[in-house]
């Protein structure tokens, strides 16, 4: 309740925040979202790709054929969709799609735990502390989180969503709980899949959730005080309520979260498995106007046999899922206004180990990105020969945030404040990936 | 023509005593300060004040200054009076026929005395928000170039400037080329911006710094002692305004004016906001607050009371009825805020606010029917005292204090996490007093597999960690502020902070450490360890040392937290009990008497301050019995008042006027659905049956738990509890499939009163006593029996009628609030 922190600009933290949520006891909601679309620019949704435990760089988008077998490992390299440029003999489908993304091959930093890397990818800050593999922790807002900070929400929906899990990082620590992602576990790619909460539950027709509701707003007599000096919670109460109502009779809405409205041949095209339809489900949510999708792909802790692995359907699931979106996107004239983002948290060793695996590696990190004005066609900085580290065109994780935030409209260099009215920067410094702004 | 030139004479002296337009009429004025010693060139404000009608308001604004030795002295329009040459002058203001007068000594300025860095360049580096958090007091600083936040470290700062960069950021032959000079007034590009106005008094102050050879200190140097702040305390009226005056006083008994460099925090920006001059511009709402000014790591407090204007008649609180002294207390600020209490609230509501309250459950229908029917006057006396007896309290409570301590298990490892879990529920259901319970975690010792205070070790392994945790605990105080620079808005310093860890500097330990996500080992914890800790930036080893409290003496063989624990727990500690009880009265009226209820300081004053000496006076008299707290407050009147405003208190969100809402606790609501629905929700890592308060860990997995604010202890710092409403609850509350299933279940309530033979008037009235602890009205009941009627012709009717009418219910703001 009206809890009011103070940080050294004079201003409560919780006046900050009432920027966002309870700013609307004075203007508008709608005011408010203009007064931020307007601040926005251009509204680009994003999808974050994570590739949980760090995908290795070699066996992706920056094969070294010409480096000793210990080295390049079992796979080749193929030729893409973009002269001179070679992917992994195994992504197929993200060759063809080449054309219509950046890859950048020199992003690095220097955590090999999957803690600390996890949190500097996912957040665009180290830890303060080291933070060991285990470590589950967050210190700092993630990347959602900050959006779901700045856009809030919008027509009802969760500004933030996360499939099908939480990511390590993905909280949003001094944010609050309330930008904390809204996770849609289960596998889209049931027959019984639904979204959750977002949807009438099963069995109940529209007409009768509008009888439920009419009973309530006949029944609910507690007393509600307009007057906004009361500051009364039950005032919001309502808002909240008469958002979510607006989301289950939006037709729009509705359609976009009933995954087996879309035709059998995009779901064909996706490919029929979860990491498939999450991406599908994914285009479908930032389409209606989810500001920030995350989808968890993890299993990339490729210690041993990386080769048989990536030879299977793990690596066929995530270069069709993942290519599709791309390309679906492109074809619905929507990558212009969406942006896709596929990283894990680091790169992986150059020399395979004894248990023909590769170990953790920051050294070098292969990240994709889509849309949203993201140049087609180009690689942005290059490893040294063997792919030990980045080499050419050098980005930091900063560099990274800072870019990301830019293409979602919001200043990275902006300065937040914590519970305890500490001031931080959202990224510690950082400057724009100048290739990204071609 | 005789009788005109008369009239003329007449306006002509009204005119000179009259006043300017909006200036109001003052029976009387003051001038401060009244007398102070200048050196050649210094400047002091001064603040003209006029009596009115028992209080004062600021008219610096309205007032002709006059000097009668201008060689002297030279004062401007706004009352900044400049020191122009040795000797004495009086400066008079004049208001109307007012006057009051200003004594001046001046004193020549030192032959070829240089600035120094300490007392002339640093406040403007500061003023200038070079050392802001954001800026260059980053950790790392910005672009190559570090200060100490808030000027903790001034020897460093001063290396900085002077030394690194191979010195090019200072220019001693041309110091307006100096990079310092020129990056701070932009003359070359600055991502700061321009910080320091070109041509301005700071400048000049930099300038001359570098010309005098960059002194960090004279010899003789004066040091800053502390600083004040004028005026005091005022009582104001609303969207008035006032201009604040801060003081440095120093060893030698000098005083410097040093409005222009302080920084100004407003407390509570309702009742008052300030800038960055230090005008104050008091608000709309009544009540009070600080302003807080800020020097040189000195901390000062204006207080701002803003009264109603319309007081009610005395006899009107007299009249009111008293339980105790919680109410004698509330009823005086009351009085004084114009305030007036609502009503009582009902015997039903008091039912349902204080089964919740006291004990996170919803009476269940059988009790409520008891309740309501009992004919006994002091019905409510008797239901606290079967609450404080129930064993529902203990879970309750020990739920709460499990989002202070409790770790991420990921880190602590499973088994510690329940063991401290387990020992939280044992101390409340033993209701062990809090001083034994503060003892029992701050000085913790044995096995982490065994006794539950120790995980809190295990969690918390650095001496600084375990000072933030226990100070925050159980002191109510954010000394961790000071554990890289002097607390901005407290005189707390580094040294109090690291002084306060080296309590912790000797705790031994063995057997396996933390390594997550497992960390399944047991450790040992003991005291008698090896280690110090040691001041930040001077090196030196620390003896431990209560904040604001003289250092102790140790035995070398004892155990200094117990020694800590002696002085958390003495009865005149000025934070324990305080702290705790602050706590219990967030719990019960939604937020603390201080708020954020960890946040004691005296930049942050309580509501009423009259009333948390007197609970923790009595919380100490009580042996620190959190039962018998808990059982004062909820007698008194002001914890049974409704939530209905009257006439006065709309706008009270902080003086307990009136109830305020509060959203149940995530866990509390999910039981409370679980008891309404007749089904309860199953967790996994708990006995089949467990209610969701009794959940031990927050990876314990519960959509709705989440929605609902359950805190993630992974975050660092721990998330806090959100009880605010969000999207993402309204969905989840409304949509989700937890309680559609909840409320169609075969065993469940809505089954059973359907299949029933009851009629819809029974139904009604079981569900209403089941979710909001009364009997409907009987125009509810009507709407009811028509809303089972509409749907009487479609399949399964009763039941569908049922399963909406509680689904209504469950979304109603009536049950998601405790009211």
């Amino acid at each position: 309740m009206n809890r009011t922190k103070y940080n050294c600009a004079g201003m409560g933290r919780r006046d900050f925040l009432q920027v966002g949520l309870g700013g609307m006891l004075g203007l508008g909601l709608a005011d408010l979202l203009r007064a931020r679309e307007a601040k926005a620019g251009k509204k680009i949704n994003c999808i974050l790709v994570w590739l949980d435990g760090g995908p290795s760089h070699y066996e992706t988008f920056d094969p070294k054929p010409d480096a000793p077998k210990e080295i390049r490992g079992e796979f080749g390299a193929m030729k893409t969709s973009v002269p001179g440029v070679h992917f992994c003999d195994k992504v197929p489908h993200l060759a063809k799609v080449a054309d219509k993304v950046t890859v950048v091959r020199s992003i690095w930093h220097k955590d090999p735990n999957h803690g600390g890397g996890n949190h500097y990818m996912m957040t665009g800050r180290p830890t303060p502390v080291p933070v060991n593999c285990g470590a589950f922790v967050t210190f700092h807002p993630s990347f959602g989180a900050t959006t779901s900070y700045a856009r809030g929400v919008i027509d009802g929906l969760p500004p933030y969503m996360s499939m099908d899990r939480m990511t390590r990082s993905g909280g949003p620590n001094f944010l609050g709980a309330e930008h904390a992602p809204f996770v849609i576990s289960g596998d889209p790619s049931n027959k019984s899949f639904k979204v959750r909460d977002v949807v009438l539950p099963q069995g109940i027709s529209e007409g009768r959730a509008e009888n439920r509701r009419r009973l309530r707003r006949d029944l609910d007599n507690l007393l509600r005080i307009t007057d906004k000096v009361a500051k009364d919670p039950a005032v919001s109460f309502d808002r909240f309520n008469a958002q979510g109502v607006d989301l289950v009779t939006s037709t729009a809405a509705q359609k976009a979260f009933d995954i087996s409205q879309e035709d059998d041949k995009v779901r064909d095209r996706y490919g029929r498995n979860s990491f498939g339809q999450r991406m599908l489900l994914a285009r479908r949510l930032t389409e209606v106007g989810v500001s920030f999708v995350t989808v968890y792909y993890g299993g990339w802790d490729h210690h041993r046999n990386i080769f048989k692995t990536l030879n299977g359907k793990f690596m066929t699931q995530w270069d069709q899922g993942l290519a599709a979106l791309i390309a679906d996107l492109d074809d619905r004239g929507q990558l212009d206004n969406t942006m896709v983002v596929c990283l894990g948290e680091f790169g992986r060793t150059p020399k395979v180990n004894k248990n023909a695996g590769r170990d953790h590696w920051p050294g070098a990190m292969s990240v994709l990105l889509a849309g949203a004005g993201i140049p087609r066609g180009q690689i942005v900085g290059a490893t040294d020969a063997k792919g030990y580290y980045a080499a050419e065109n050098v980005y930091t994780p900063e560099d990274f945030a800072a870019s990301l935030y830019h293409k979602l409209g919001i200043d990275p260099h902006q300065v937040l404040h914590t519970a305890t009215g500490r001031p931080v920067q959202l990224v510690d410094g950082g400057s724009r990936i100048k290739e990204l702004f071609a | 023509m005789k009788s005109l030139s008369a009239i003329l004479v007449l306006i002509g002296v009204a005119g000179c005593t009259s006043l300017p337009e909006g200036a109001p009429r003052v029976s009387g004025i003051t001038l401060s300060p009244v007398a102070v010693a200048l050196e050649v060139d210094a400047r002091q404000r001064l603040l003209v004040s006029g009596a009115i009608a028992g209080r004062e308001v600021d008219v610096t604004h309205y007032v002709n200054f006059s000097t009668d030795k201008p060689k002297v002295a030279v004062v401007d329009r706004t009352g900044q009076v400049r020191a122009v040459g040795p000797g004495e002058a009086v400066v008079t203001a004049k208001y109307g026929s007012h006057t009051a007068q200003f004594k001046l000594t001046v004193k020549p300025r030192a032959a070829n005395q240089p600035l120094s860095f300490v007392n002339d360049v640093l406040p403007i580096l500061s003023k200038a928000g070079c050392n802001a958090g954001s800026c260059h007091a980053k950790p790392e600083g910005q672009n190559g170039f570090k200060l100490s936040v808030f000027t903790y470290d001034p020897e460093s700062d001063w290396r900085e400037i002077v030394e690194d960069a191979r010195g090019r950021r200072v220019f001693p032959a041309f110091p307006s080329e100096s990079l310092i000079v020129k990056k701070a007034t932009l003359a070359i590009p600055h991502e700061g911006g321009q910080r320091i106005q070109p041509g301005s008094e700071s400048e000049r102050v930099l300038l001359k710094w570098i010309r005098d050879g960059m002194v960090f200190q004279r010899e003789d140097e004066p040091a800053l002692e502390r600083v004040s702040v004028l005026p005091t305390a005022r009582v104001y009226r609303r969207e008035q305004s006032q201009r604040l005056i801060v003081q440095a006083h120093y060893s030698d008994g000098s005083v410097r004016d040093v409005t222009g460099l302080a920084d100004f925090v407003a407390n509570d920006g309702e009742v008052a906001t300030v800038d960055d001059h230090g005008r104050v511009i008091v608000g709309t709402v009544h009540g009070e607050s600080t302003i807080l000014a800020r020097y040189m790591g000195q901390v000062a407090i204006a207080r701002i009371t803003v009264p109603a204007e319309n007081r009610l008649p005395a006899e009107q609180y007299a009249a009111l009825p008293k339980n105790n002294f919680i109410d004698e207390l509330a009823h005086v600020q009351f009085e004084r805020l114009g305030l007036f209490p609502s009503d009582l609230c009902t015997d039903v509501e008091f039912l349902r606010r204080a089964s919740l309250d006291a004990i996170g459950r919803l009476p269940s229908p059988i009790e409520a029917k008891a309740f309501i029917d009992d004919p006994s006057p002091d019905k409510r006396g008797k239901l606290i005292e079967r609450l404080l007896a129930d064993p529902a309290y203990a879970d309750h409570w020990a739920n709460q204090w499990a989002d202070l301590v409790r770790p991420n298990p990921d880190r602590a490892g499973l088994k510690s996490v329940y063991i401290l879990d387990q020992w939280l529920r044992e101390s409340f259901r033993a209701n062990l007093p809090m001083d034994q319970f503060a003892r029992a975690m701050v000085a913790a010792s044995g096995s982490t597999h065994r006794f539950g205070p120790t995980v809190v070790y295990r969690d918390k392994r650095t001496p600084p960690e375990l000072a933030k945790i226990f100070s925050q605990v159980f002191l109510g105080t954010r000394l961790e502020c000071a554990r890289c620079h002097n607390h901005p808005n407290e005189k707390w310093t580094l040294t109090d902070f690291h002084a306060f860890s080296a309590f912790f500097g000797k705790i031994g330990r063995k057997g396996s450490g933390v390594s997550p996500p497992i960390s399944g080992g047991t450790e040992w914890f003991f005291a008698g360890g090896s280690g110090s800790v040691k001041h930040p930036v001077t090196g030196e080893a620390l003896a431990p040392k209560p904040p604001g409290a003289p250092t102790p003496e140790l035995d070398a063989k004892a155990d200094p937290r117990e020694v800590l624990v002696d002085w958390i727990t003495a009865p005149d500690n000025p934070f324990f009990a305080r702290a705790m009880v602050n706590r219990v009265w967030g719990n019960f009226f939604g937020r603390g008497l201080v708020e954020p209820v960890d946040d004691l300081r005296t930049s942050n004053p309580p509501v009423n301050a009259a009333l948390l000496d007197a609970l923790a006076k009595h919380f100490v008299e009580m042996k620190y019995d959190q039962k018998a707290i808990i059982r004062t407050v909820m007698q008194s009147r002001l914890y049974q008042l409704s939530h209905t405003p009257n006439e006065t208190n709309t706008a009270d969100t902080r003086n307990f006027s009136r109830m305020y809402l509060r959203r149940l606790r995530a866990e509390v609501l999910m039981d409370a659905i679980g008891d309404v629905t007749g089904v309860p929700s199953s967790f996994s890592a708990t006995w089949p049956g467990a209610r969701a308060v009794e959940t031990w860990n927050f990876k314990i997995s519960s959509e709705f738990l989440d929605a609902f604010g359950r805190p993630n202890s992974s975050s660092d710092p721990p998330c806090e509890r959100n009880t605010s409403g969000t999207i993402v609850q309204a969905l989840h509350l409304m949509h989700g499939d937890g309680l559609q299933k909840k409320i169609t279940h075969a065993q469940g309530r809505a089954r059973r009163l359907a299949d029933s033979k009851m009629t819809v008037a029974e139904i009604a009235d079981e569900v209403y006593l089941a979710t909001l602890s009364r009997r409907p009205t009987q125009a509810e009941r009507a709407q009811v029996e028509k809303f089972y009627e509409t749907i009487k012709d479609k399949k399964d009717a009763r039941r569908t009628a049922t399963e909406d009418f509680i689904w209504a219910i469950i979304n109603s703001a009536e049950f998601i609030f405790n009211h």
